[in-house]
């Protein structure tokens, strides 16, 4: 067995010839478009993966601005309600407070009428019974409208104060209303007892009143002395307004 | 039929002798270079069929590098995928009538051996360094310098065997039985030998890629991934 040498040579540089070419014919270039293929895919990722991130970022602020916009709605809600609440409230002070102006005022009214009523009636009362009293006095004689009425006058003048009975008459004639017009007797009655009464002499100046029904009244000038039944029936009108 | 051992010159240029498994070398050389040089004309982010398969076979012999020395495939690529295409093409010229495979004779499989046995010194003492890589004839101890002084040779010479004996039994054989038995009789030996061409091959591939990736030694970190990857 021999070796060729110039074989062995030759097919040595012939490899090295080879991988030369291939190198540079086919490994290079195929690696290279491998490479860029790869960079492109890469990139490709890159961007995809970007993009997925923005869009997670995106879905992000989307999720929060949502939260916000339901946490400022569930806050104007809130709102609102507590609002229509006060609201409420408000109106129904203000209702509550109205009906109770108007029933007060109301009541005021039903209290005043009651009381214009009242007064009314007694006003009817007090005409009623002065109509009453005109016709049962008229039955009676002229002299009881009179007479019965002295004693009660002297005796209210007699418990006047010393000042105002000492005034009755010093300055001239006494003013005297009667219900109808005195008698000359019964003048002189009156004006004689008045006389013992305050100690010197008294002159009436009478006046007829019919509206006394019956009895007298007498102006002392600091003093009237009512004896009379139209007093008397406003004093009760009066008692029984005062009364209720 | 002549002895396989033996070489009959074809012709001289000057005083060099020109033997078959030269020139059927160069019509390889020729072949590999115009079909690379057409192929990778116009290569193209979508690739076509051709460059398809041309992307897998560079793929899968990056892969076959890292996956064997754990190490960035690109500065061992050419070399690598050289031996495996010269190798398989070289093999696979015996189902050409009259063509006997380069590979079957000890010249070009002691060639294909030397180159990987340079490479491995060159790549060893560039990754290592000189002192580094006679270093390493001295693990684990150096007691094991000499077994390991011999291991170099004769894993050079076990390629070399391996390749010549598959090969040449196998052009042997198929002719042996051509002469006996008549024309269409080894046309299964023919096909088996298309397996064992393209074994032979990616057994070459790969034990260069071992002794080779022995030699440079590993890197600190891990290998980089394919996309990783520069054109070398």
């Amino acid at each position: 067995m021999t070796i060729d040498w110039w074989t062995l040579g030759l097919q040595t540089v012939n490899l090295l010839i080879l991988i030369w070419i291939l190198a540079r014919y086919l490994f290079r270039p195929v690696a290279r478009i491998i490479a860029e293929r790869q960079a492109a895919t890469h990139a490709a990722l890159d961007e995809a993966r970007a993009a997925r991130e923005e869009a997670e970022a995106a879905r992000a602020t989307a999720k929060t601005e949502t939260a916000e916009i339901a946490r400022i709605r569930a806050e104007l809600l809130s709102r609102a309600q507590e609002d229509a609440k006060h609201e409420r409230a408000h109106l129904l002070e203000t209702a509550r407070a109205e009906a109770e102006k108007a029933r007060a005022e109301t009541r005021a009214e039903l209290a005043r009428l009651r009381e214009a009523q009242k007064e009314m009636v007694a006003e009817e009362a007090g005409a009623l019974a002065a109509d009453i009293a005109g016709r049962l006095v008229g039955r009676l004689p002229d002299t009881v409208k009179i007479d019965g009425f002295m004693d009660g006058l002297v005796g209210a003048v007699s418990e006047l104060p010393e000042a105002t009975r000492t005034g009755i008459g010093a300055a001239g004639p006494v003013s005297l209303r009667a219900a109808r017009a005195l008698t000359g007797d019964e003048r002189t009655v009156l004006e004689t007892r008045l006389a013992d009464l305050l100690g010197r002499t008294v002159t009436l100046e009478i006046e007829e009143a019919p509206e006394l029904i019956a009895g007298l009244e007498l102006d002392a000038r600091h003093a009237i002395v009512r004896n009379h039944f139209r007093a008397d029936l406003d004093r009760i009108k009066s008692e029984l307004a005062n009364h209720d | 039929m002549d002895s396989p051992l033996t070489l009959e010159t074809l012709f001289n240029i000057g005083p060099v002798p020109i033997s078959a498994p030269v020139v059927v070398s160069w019509v390889i050389i020729l072949a590999l270079g115009l079909f690379a040089w057409l192929a990778t004309r116009r290569l193209s982010l979508t690739p076509s069929k051709t460059q398809t398969v041309l992307e897998l076979l560079a793929t899968t012999v990056d892969g076959q590098i890292r996956d064997t020395m754990n190490r960035d495939p690109a500065p061992f690529r050419a070399l690598i995928g050289t031996i495996f295409l010269f190798v398989l093409v070289a093999n696979w010229t015996s189902l050409i009538p009259a063509v006997e495979p380069p590979t079957a004779h000890l010249e070009t499989d002691a060639a294909l051996a030397l180159v990987v046995f340079v490479a491995t010194i060159a790549y060893g003492i560039a990754n290592r360094g000189i002192k580094g890589y006679l270093a390493t004839f001295a693990e684990p101890s150096w007691v094991m310098i000499p077994l390991n002084l011999v291991e170099q040779i004769t894993r050079t010479f076990s390629l070399i065997v391996r390749l010549f004996g598959n090969v040449m039994s196998g052009v042997f054989v198929v002719g042996i039985v051509l002469s006996l038995a008549g024309l269409f009789v080894p046309i299964p030996l023919m096909a088996l030998d298309l397996l064992t061409g393209a074994v032979q091959a990616y057994i070459f591939a790969v034990l260069a890629t071992v002794f080779i990736g022995a030699a440079a030694g590993e890197t600190s970190g891990d290998a980089p991934s394919e996309k990783e990857n520069k054109p070398s």
